[in-house]
């Protein structure tokens, strides 16, 4: 993997509108920054006012050298990607500034000479693989637009080339993949499709904007690898964006941090995440949830959100969240302070501060000790799921050619949730979490098998129209700004739950509202609010707020945190967990996000492809023996420069194939599988302790012999 | 694509033929019968039964149906009593001319609109955007007889520029044909144009804001690639649908069409038609009209695959 180059280079400091660059240093003539953006500033302008999405941001980019925007979302990344492509939309408006690319001010080019360096010299690639790609149009016809556009290749020639590009991106059939369309392709197989499209006119500069976001951890690990290698092979120059600092420190050997438009800290990557200078720096490491961290802590949080500037800015930005502000940052702007180094940090501060951390949160709860003994806990399950299975789309139909088998979302899976236990679900999208969440819920009925709820059969309940046992189970999703009426305020969308319970009194359910909110930490008046006068965090503590209104015993919390920056995730999650220890509550917590179960979860499921892998308590799965799924999964979680011990990363192939048939689900990508008994029988579960259970063909004494994943958590006693 | 297709001829199939069992029940329910119509108002109750024993009117109403369907399966459509000739060439005579009319407005309806839409679009918020969305309004606002009687005193009465009514067939020379096409396309074309414009600006307004078109920009296309490679082609996937009601719409509107402008198609036919009570006849050309209906419905599906390759391979994925 890349580090960071041993001689850094002075870059030139990122202060706004600095001029002359500092002398280098003789001995080792610097090349001139490929990228070298100075003092821009951008503003969108609407009917209510000016936004300053970017304050006189300054930062360079040598040749060969991938840097990083990282910061919360809001904070103004992609706004400063997009200046640069000259792709500003709804709006935007550079108002000063100069983005230098090769010594040329592309500000002062033509908008045509702009877009023939498009697509050219500087490539892009997007967040979404799922949206990037015209769904009407073959891949390899769009792969080998801008290679007729700007290097003149007739289409056969063009269409050579897009198989090599394609091969080069470690896709193994080209020819089929060029004549397929996207929707045809795995997300995974269509962000190289746009990696391909951007390398073809073998661009100087990529411009990466979140380019992983949207994928499966396992595929990211494989698209970040392959990424390092082209630009490494390449010798490209990149700005990656993102708001991942596990993935920044893998790729990127320069970091800028943004925050509300303004750069507060760049330097180089190592150093920036192992001993971040400024404050907002060291809460955003913080708030990252570690598989390795203490579970019993809470995760350190950054209050507040993100600045929204309409002018130059009057003070530090960062004052309103920051735990160590005083006057002095009240009252001035702060500029850039930059050593020799390229090192560079916006807070007088800093120097003062480089030993303190970020604060812990304050005034934790003692946590409640761990659920009691494993047999004391499934004496009395709160839920119990027997064989559960659901197929979508199966069709019966006197046209022979109409008739489907389905799709298996959930293949037999059986397991128990004790009272006040929380329950993690990981495995990538489209293997059946949610629909393992939804049945618990009676939100889908099974095709298959029972989920019991304290005993009772909450599906049957359900259909005959009663509604007392669902009450007690609720649900909390994803996206906070989707589940909420935008035209409803608050306090309305809250009462409705209420009135369906029959609380007739509207004062008294006005109070109970009042209680809600605050029990969420959101002051009451927000009842008047509307949704989009919130903060995604905030949204989604109405969500949680609400799912609570009905004083549930079991909340599925589907993918709950995902959508939000780490330092409100962090948040969130201490807020669950808070509410798991003061009303008892149970949670089956879905994500694709190991971290994060980690920090909640007291036992959890590793699911792939509608089967459980492995089950068992946390501390546990996160030790060997691993099912051969589970290990690869912990492998690709990314990791900041701290934790970093070099073990080798397991890869998994792109998935060739829906998982299905008689043999283990994982056979088709397992780096690890045995042959065609794999393919043939259902692998046997091997049991070790506490319930911990694994399904492979592999014998135990096999899968213990591997080495742990992360081998900082081998001393621990587990649990 | 194939079974698709299959499938939607399959479907095709069973809708005309509960559709001709219906408009076989209807027709016997209507007042008045065949064999006294044929016979005269004069003729005895003898002679009345002898031609409905020696036409099979007699029979179970099974059996009659079976013979009229078996008919038109074999191409006879029977004959017309007021006419006194067979029905297929009158029909398919009336048939030709409507279609003229419905397609070539279809065509106007579907090229000008789809321009308009997508150049409101590209100018979003601008006059020319503005002009499109002001008289679209307008378009929808006013009734459709409005306009035709607008055109008729206008251009017909007033500047005496075109026939107000009427046909002539293209063996006279193409300058008298089309000049009685064109007040009732025009009407046609008035009635449908506002919708598909704005339908085509809103989805295409929608197509310009998705991340494949930032991608195209991103690669450096032109404007001109990005807006009818990239986005045309997915913008005009709800504005295929509707084209094809709009279709139907018209094969209906031709009936009020054809009589305020005197045209001799369909629509005349069938009020012809329904006044004589010619039972054959009324049957016959129902049943085509509808047929008409429903090809063009499929023919709108299959274009609407075709140009959506989810559908066109879905159907063979899973
Ligand atoms: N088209 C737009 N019109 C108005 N405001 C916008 C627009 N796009 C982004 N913004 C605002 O600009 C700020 C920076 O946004 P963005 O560049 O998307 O940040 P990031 O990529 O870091 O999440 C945010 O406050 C956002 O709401
Ligand atoms: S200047 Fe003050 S408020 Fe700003 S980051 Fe530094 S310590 Fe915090
Ligand atoms: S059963 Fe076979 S394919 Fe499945 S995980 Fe074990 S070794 Fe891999
Ligand atoms: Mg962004």
């Amino acid at each position: 993997m890349m580090t960071a180059p041993q001689a850094r280079p002075a870059a030139s400091p990122a202060v706004a509108g600095a001029s002359a660059p500092e002398p280098a240093p003789l001995l080792a003539p610097l090349p001139a920054p490929l990228l070298d953006v100075r003092g821009l500033t951008i503003s969108y302008g609407n009917a209510r006012g000016t936004l300053r999405a970017a304050s006189d941001v300054g930062f360079a980019i040598r040749p060969g050298e991938v840097m990083g925007l990282v910061g919360e979302s809001g904070s103004g990344k992609s706004t400063i990607a997009m200046a640069i492509l000259d792709l500003l939309g709804g709006g935007g408006r550079v108002e000063s500034g100069e983005i230098l690319f090769d010594g040329t001010d592309l500000r002062k080019l033509p908008a045509s000479e702009r877009r023939a360096l498009r697509g050219d010299r500087i490539a892009a690639v997007f967040q979404d693989p799922f949206t990037s790609l015209n769904p009407a149009l073959t891949v390899g016809r769009q792969i080998a637009e801008p290679l007729i556009r700007h290097k003149g290749l007739s289409p056969r020639q063009a269409a050579v080339r897009v198989e090599e590009l394609l091969a080069e991106v470690g896709i193994r059939d080209p020819r089929r993949v060029a004549a397929a369309y996207p929707h045809e392709l795995s997300g995974g197989m269509q962000q190289r499709a746009l990696i391909a499209t951007a390398l073809g006119c073998e661009p100087k500069l990529l411009i990466l904007d979140e380019p992983t976001t949207a994928l499966d951890v396992t595929v990211e690990a494989r698209i970040i690898e392959l990424l390092a290698k082209l630009c490494d092979s390449h010798k490209l120059s990149a700005l990656f964006v993102s708001h991942n600092l596990g993935i920044v420190n893998r790729i990127c050997q320069t970091v800028t941090v943004l925050y509300g438009g303004v750069v507060v800290e760049t330097g180089a990557t190592g150093r920036v995440l192992s001993r971040p200078a400024h404050p907002y720096s060291k809460g955003l490491v913080a708030a990252l949830p570690r598989i390795t961290a203490d579970r019993r802590h809470r995760l350190p949080s950054i209050p507040g959100t993100v600045a929204k500037l309409s002018g130059p800015p009057a003070a530090c930005v960062f004052a309103p969240r920051c735990p160590f502000a005083d006057e002095t940052c009240r009252s001035r702007p702060q500029a850039m302070l930059t050593d020799g180094d390229g090192d560079g940090v916006r807070c007088w501060k800093a120097d003062a501060l480089s030993g303190t951390p970020w604060p812990d949160e304050a005034a934790a709860p003692p946590r409640r000790p761990p659920t009691g003994t494993a047999a004391e806990t499934r004496s009395a399950p709160l839920v119990e799921v027997d064989h559960l299975r659901k197929i979508y789309g199966a069709s019966r139909s006197i046209l022979p050619w109409l008739r489907r088998a389905g799709t298996v979302a959930v293949e037999d899976v059986s397991f128990t949730i004790g009272r006040g236990e929380v329950v993690g679900v990981v495995g990538e999208s489209g293997s059946g979490k949610s629909t393992i969440g939804r049945a618990l819920l009676a939100l889908t009925e099974p095709s298959a098998g029972t989920v019991l709820f304290d005993g009772a059969d909450l599906t049957q309940q359900v259909k005959r129209g009663d509604q007392t046992l669902r009450r007690r189970a609720q649900l909390v999703f994803q996206n906070s700004a989707a589940s909420l009426n935008p035209r409803k305020t608050v306090g309305a969308a809250m009462d409705r739950p209420l009135v369906l319970a029959g609380r007739e009194d509207a004062e008294e359910r006005r109070r109970t509202v009042a209680g809600l909110l605050t029990r969420v930490g959101l002051p009451a008046a927000y009842a008047d609010r509307y949704p989009h006068e919130l903060s995604g965090g905030e949204r989604q503590r109405v969500n949680i707020a609400r799912a609570l209104a009905t004083d549930p015993d079991f909340v599925v919390c589907d993918e709950a945190v995902s959508a939000l920056d780490v330092s409100v995730q962090a948040n969130i999650l201490n807020l669950l967990a808070e509410l798991r220890d003061e009303m008892g509550l149970s949670y089956l917590f879905i994500t694709h996000d190991i971290a994060v179960v980690s920090h909640i979860a007291d036992r959890v499921l590793v699911v792939y492809g509608g089967t459980i892998c492995e089950e068992g308590p946390i501390g546990r799965v996160l030790r060997p023996p691993y099912h051969p799924y589970t290990e690869a999964l912990l492998s690709a979680v990314p990791r900041l420069a701290e934790d970093r011990k070099e073990a080798p990363r397991i890869l998994l192939e792109d998935a060739a194939a829906a998982p299905g048939g008689r043999g283990c689900a994982f056979a088709a990508r397992c780096p690890r599988k045995l042959g065609t008994v794999c393919d043939e029988q259902a692998p046997p579960v091997h049991e070790t302790a506490d319930g911990h259970r694994i399904a492979c063909h592999i014998p135990l004494a096999t899968l213990a012999e591997r080495a742990a994943v992360f081998p900082e958590l081998a001393g621990d006693a587990p649990h | 694509m194939l079974a698709y297709t299959l499938t939607r001829l399959v479907y095709l199939a069973l809708v005309l033929a509960v559709m001709s069992v219906l408009v076989f029940l209807v027709t016997q329910a209507m007042p008045g019968d065949v064999a006294s119509m044929i016979a005269g108002q004069f003729a005895s109750k003898e002679v009345v039964d002898a031609i409905a024993v020696k036409l099979g009117l007699d029979q179970p109403l099974i059996v009659q149906y079976g013979r009229w369907a078996a008919g038109i399966l074999r191409g006879d459509l029977g004959r017309s009593l007021v006419l006194e000739q067979p029905i297929a060439p009158i029909l398919m005579e009336a048939l030709g001319r409507s279609l003229v009319l419905a397609v070539v407005a279809l065509a106007v309806v579907a090229v000008v609109g789809i321009a308009l839409g997508v150049l409101a679009a590209v100018r979003r918020g601008k006059l020319t955007d503005q002009l499109v969305s002001g008289v679209s309004y307008l378009g929808i606002a006013v009734p459709d007889f409005f306009w035709a009687i607008v055109l008729v005193l206008v251009f017909g009465s007033y500047l005496k520029l075109l026939p107000t009514g009427g046909y002539a067939p293209i063996a006279d020379g193409f300058l008298p044909w089309a000049s009685h096409l064109v007040l009732p396309v025009v009407t046609l074309v008035l009635m449908l144009l506002a919708r598909i414009a704005r339908l085509t600006r809103s989805s295409m307004i929608d197509v310009l804001q998705t991340n494949y078109v930032k991608f195209a920009r991103a690669k450096g296309m032109p404007e001109s690639v990005v807006i009818l490679r990239h986005a045309l082609k997915n913008a005009l996937l709800p504005t295929i649908t509707v084209l094809a009601i709009d279709f139907g719409l018209i094969l209906g509107g031709v009936v009020v069409i054809e009589t305020i402008f005197s045209y001799p198609g369909m629509g005349r036919l069938l009020l012809f038609a329904i006044q004589r009570h010619d039972l054959p006849l009324i049957q016959a050309t129902i049943l085509i009209v509808s047929a008409a209906y429903c090809l063009a419905n499929l023919t709108a599906d299959l274009l609407y695959a075709f140009v959506n390759p989810k559908i066109r391979h879905g159907m063979r994925a899973s």
